[in-house]
């Protein structure tokens, strides 16, 4: 008798527990979202955000499934799944070098212009707008994406010269001559000072921007042919063929697989890029840990720009999403990109430089980082905004086509061919003319 | 009864048609109804009618894609008709030890996946630390810019398609082979031919069926190369597009520049074209003709 009251009791309360446990599950929301990115190092940020999420909001869980794909191969899918209207994740990064092209038609984005608003006064305007389309913001970005120079300090040290004595282009090249040699005595340059891309557009857009060119000006008219563009080709041609302190990179940009190796065996003294490539050098180039001084780009003239602005990356939200869990996705980007907590998060995870200026007086972003000759890389880019050295990349409908020539047409013709950068720039503005309606 | 009768055999082929219909003949109506339009955007079409075939007709991007494309196929086929019919006869006709091992071998690589296949011969022909660099710089030879120089972007690719089809086109001349009489070779060798007589008079004729076989598929598939060049070079992006061939530009037309209108009448008129090719060709080498 005794023993069946026991055994009522045990079950009475095993079943009690588990409706509290269903009940306490069934108050959490789960939202599952899919998330694609084409920047290795996005995909783990976001996973760890999805539970930092969960756990900062008791009555959600985010569940994110996050996919990397190959940059070209990534919005192509997105493109793709967006005209059929089936298959695109519910959060995705679109690099700013496509975005126009979803701007066009029907928008496949939600906008995100109440979640901006809330943070806009903190962050860098001019990463904004870089994404929004007649007055409302359909993403944000990642980073400002600074033009920087990256120097191997063992080549300098080898060759008696000092980084820090490099503080215009003329010292630059006078450096390069020094470094640029043969080793092997078969007559041929095997160590050289810096090197050009021919598939890809980074180191043209950052010194024409240096000298006031670039893609849009600020009226919003396309400025391809303009002088300081034809300026900073041809100085590139000058490096290449007058000075010969130049190559084409191996593979004929900075992110072939053939291309790591060659740098980390310490073949190159300076590679011009964005701020972002610092992640890329690091998980690509571990031979050079300690020995890449960063710093910002030799000036053209006393007193000009040290910098300018490339790249960039957008996270949006789809309209294949759940309008159920529209809310939910918007607080959990703005968690992600834009708190302050997350503009911190961005540089010391993702090794991203901020847009939110306020965040470079953190002590997170005063630490010296060991790769980079154990500096304070971030002190650098905050100077460098603070000395209004990082000029504006300004957008307009047609960007995509204009980088397009940038990456795939102008730097063939200028390092391969040798033609003249007035008519490499003339022709492709026609190109880009000729799909403006 | 007789009524069973005529309706059975449409029966029997319902399942094809079906599959025809929606798998072949749909997309291809659909394709063409996609070419009389302009996208302006996703949602935002607009009917334009023959504009994009006149665009086409002065467009020198492609007239360029296709004299690429011409290159490519020529030269493969020159390589992939005369290479795999004298190692057929070798492996076959000399009847060569371990023949099946060497046979299984050669047709191993058109097993592999092409994205495979780029991803490999991209590090086999890089200009820095590329192993065939590295083999021919222990004969003394300089790097060759294997990737970078736009005027070996088509030998690049012609050596991957020799590579993997070689094997292919083997089995197909060597299926052809076998189909001829051994008493032909005997009746001849009692007239007095040897060698390479045999090869000219007897192997040669009776294998013009399968040659034309093989040149056909190889114009077909050269036309519609894509996986290589984009997989060689990433993305497609060959030294100052020395290597966009014709399907490589649909699909930048289409996937990049989001203008689907314009390259669905690129590939209607890129089918026309290997269709017209195909024809002159069965025409040149006498297919049509009646037999006696």
């Amino acid at each position: 008798m005794k023993g069946r009251v026991l055994q009522k009791s045990l079950f009475l309360c095993v079943l009690l527990l588990c409706c509290c446990l269903s009940v306490s599950f069934a108050q959490k929301q789960t939202v599952r979202l899919n998330y694609w990115t084409f920047m290795e190092v996005n995909k783990p940020y976001w996973e760890g955000r999805a539970e930092e999420y969960s756990k900062a909001n008791p009555n959600v869980r985010i569940e994110l499934s996050a996919t990397n794909y190959p940059y070209e191969e990534m919005h192509e899918k997105l493109l793709m799944a967006t005209v059929s209207g089936s298959g695109a994740p519910e959060l995705c990064d679109v690099e700013i070098g496509k975005f126009g092209f979803f701007l066009r038609g029907e928008i496949p984005f939600y906008d995100l212009t109440d979640v901006v608003n809330k943070y806009k006064e903190k962050l860098l305007d001019i990463r904004l707008k870089a994404y929004e389309y007649k007055g409302k913001a359909y993403g944000f970005d990642y980073h400002i994406g600074a033009g920087l120079t990256y120097y191997n300090t063992d080549l300098f040290t080898k060759n008696g010269l000092r980084v820090d004595s490099i503080k215009t282009w003329d010292d630059f090249i006078s450096a390069g001559k020094k470094i640029t040699k043969d080793t092997n005595g078969d007559g041929k340059s095997d160590i050289w000072m810096t090197d050009v891309e021919t598939n890809d557009l980074h180191i043209i857009k950052l010194l024409a921007m240096q000298r006031g060119g670039g893609v849009y000006n600020g009226k919003g008219e396309i400025i391809l042919a303009s002088q300081a563009n034809i300026d900073a080709i041809k100085f590139l041609q000058d490096l290449v063929f007058k000075h010969q302190i130049a190559r084409i990179a191996p593979g004929g940009q900075h992110f072939d697989a053939s291309y790591f190796p060659w740098v980390n065996e310490g073949n190159i003294a300076a590679i011009v890029m964005p701020q972002w490539y610092m992640g890329v050098m690091m998980s690509n180039m571990p031979d050079l840990n300690g020995k890449v001084a960063v710093r910002p780009l030799p000036r053209v003239v006393p007193g000009g720009k040290r910098s300018g602005m490339s790249g960039g990356t957008a996270t949006v939200i789809t309209k294949s999403i759940n309008p159920k869990h529209l809310d939910i996705a918007k607080d959990f980007l703005a968690f992600g990109k834009l708190t302050r907590e997350a503009q911190i998060l961005i540089w010391t995870r993702m090794g991203y430089d901020p847009y939110r200026m306020d965040v470079y007086d953190l002590p997170e972003l005063k630490k010296p980082l060991p790769y980079f000759n154990n500096e304070p890389v971030a002190q650098m880019i905050k100077e460098l905004w603070r000395s209004n050295d990082i000029p504006n990349d300004n957008m307009g409908p047609y960007y995509p086509e204009v980088l397009e020539q940038l990456r795939e047409r102008i730097p063939y013709r200028a390092f391969q061919k040798r033609e003249d950068p007035a008519t490499i720039l003339k022709d492709a503005l026609k190109e880009v003319e000729e799909k403006i309606e | 009864m007789a009524k069973k009768s005529k309706i059975t055999p449409y029966v029997f082929l319902l399942p094809f048609l079906l599959l025809f219909v929606i798998f072949r003949f749909w997309p291809l109506v659909s394709s063409f109804l996609l070419s009389l339009q302009k996208l302006k955007g996703i949602g935002a079409e607009e009917f334009i009618g023959l504009e994009n075939y006149r665009n086409l007709f002065k467009d020198l991007r492609f007239t360029f894609t296709l004299q690429i494309t011409s290159y490519f196929t020529g030269g493969s086929l020159i390589l992939l008709a005369i290479i795999p019919l004298l190692l057929a006869n070798v492996l076959f006709l000399n009847r060569a030890r371990l023949r099946n091992v060497y046979r299984a071998v050669i047709f191993l690589p058109g097993l592999v996946s092409l994205v495979v296949v780029g991803t490999v011969f991209r590090l086999i022909l890089a200009d820095q630390n590329g192993l065939l660099n590295k083999a021919l710089g222990l004969l003394g030879v300089q790097p060759i810019p294997w990737l970078m120089a736009a005027e070996l972007t088509v030998p690049s690719l012609i050596i991957i398609a020799l590579w993997r089809w070689t094997g292919m086109n083997i089995v197909y001349f060597t299926s052809g082979l076998s189909s001829i009489s051994p008493e032909v070779y005997e009746a001849a060798r009692i007239d007095g031919a040897a060698g390479f007589s045999l090869f000219r008079f007897i192997t040669l004729p009776l294998m013009k069926p399968i040659i034309i076989f093989v040149v056909t598929i190889g114009i077909i598939g050269g036309y519609q190369v894509f996986v290589e060049p984009y997989v060689l070079y990433s993305a497609g992006r060959t030294p100052g597009d020395s290597g966009l061939t014709t399907v490589l530009y649909i699909y930048r037309l289409a996937f990049r520049n989001f203008d689907m209108g314009y390259a669905s009448a690129v590939g209607i008129v890129l089918a026309l074209i290997i269709f017209l090719v195909s024809i002159v060709q069965f025409q040149f080498t006498g297919f049509f003709r009646k037999r006696q």
